[in-house]
């Protein structure tokens, strides 16, 4: 295979790759909206790790408030 | 000399053939974008859809005259959720001859749909589009949106999301049109 072959061949596939990507329109969001597609699948469980996370960060301080590490934010 | 030879604009069929594979392939995916949004003073594109409860169909044309407030629900939008009995209030509030509420009902499982209805209620129609065939005419970018449409059929206000106190926008912004207000 020569080289502009080989050139045409990855200008196909990258063509192909991307004509590949399908955007999800907001209405097909149905499955993408269940509970267990969430990031965290309890939001209350993540809130709590989250304080727990920067109230022992003293050093990254805490949720938007100075300091940290009382844990009273 | 070569400077201009690189900038000279050869144009398409002068391409190589892999430049000219990639720029046709990089306009057919922009042009796979769907279509544009519906906005304010553009106006609003038809549709006969089936009913969701019983028989029959809903339709745009067929409230031609009459105030509009499309929305657009899907039962796995909790927006969408509490947007429908508010909107059902309001619908109680507002002259029936002058302001017709319809709902396009977006689920791909319409018994999804049927089954939330059937715990609250709606008095004004919806269709079901499960294809999402009127949705992509109206460019829609989330959910819920809904048109406030003229009695020209003319789009003149649009409403995205639904949060607190979004429906006293809503209200409002029926009863300047109803007053001929802008």
């Amino acid at each position: 295979m020569s080289a502009a072959q080989l050139r045409l061949f990855a200008a196909i596939l990258a063509a192909a790759a991307g004509l590949g990507c399908a955007g999800v329109k907001p209405w097909e969001r149905d499955l993408l909206a269940r509970p267990d597609m969430a990031w965290e699948p309890d939001g209350r469980e993540a809130t709590a790790r989250s304080h727990v996370f920067f109230s022992k960060e003293a050093s990254l301080e805490g949720g938007g408030a100075g300091g940290g590490g009382c844990g009273c934010n | 000399m070569l400077a201009e030879e690189g900038f000279r604009v050869r144009g398409f069929r002068g391409m190589r053939p892999c430049a000219r594979l990639g720029l046709a392939a990089l306009l057919l995916a922009l042009a796979a974008g769907g279509a544009e949004a519906v906005e304010r003073g553009d106006p609003a594109p038809g549709f006969s859809l089936p009913a969701l409860q019983g028989s029959g169909s809903v339709s745009l044309a067929a409230h031609r005259g009459k105030l509009v407030y499309l929305d657009f629900w899907a039962s796995w939008c909790p927006p969408c959720l509490s947007s429908l009995p508010q909107l059902e209030a309001l619908r109680r509030e507002l002259p029936a001859d002058r302001v017709q509420i319809v709902a396009v009902n977006l689920d791909k499982e319409p018994a999804k749909a049927r089954q939330f209805l059937a715990q609250h209620p709606i008095g004004y129609p919806s269709g079901s589009d499960p294809q999402g065939r009127t949705p992509e005419s109206y460019g829609l970018e989330t959910m819920p949106t809904s048109y406030l449409i003229d009695s020209q059929g003319v789009v003149r206000y649009v409403h995205e999301g639904f949060r607190k106190g979004d429906i006293d926008e809503i209200r409002s912004r029926i009863q300047a049109l109803l007053e001929g207000k802008r």
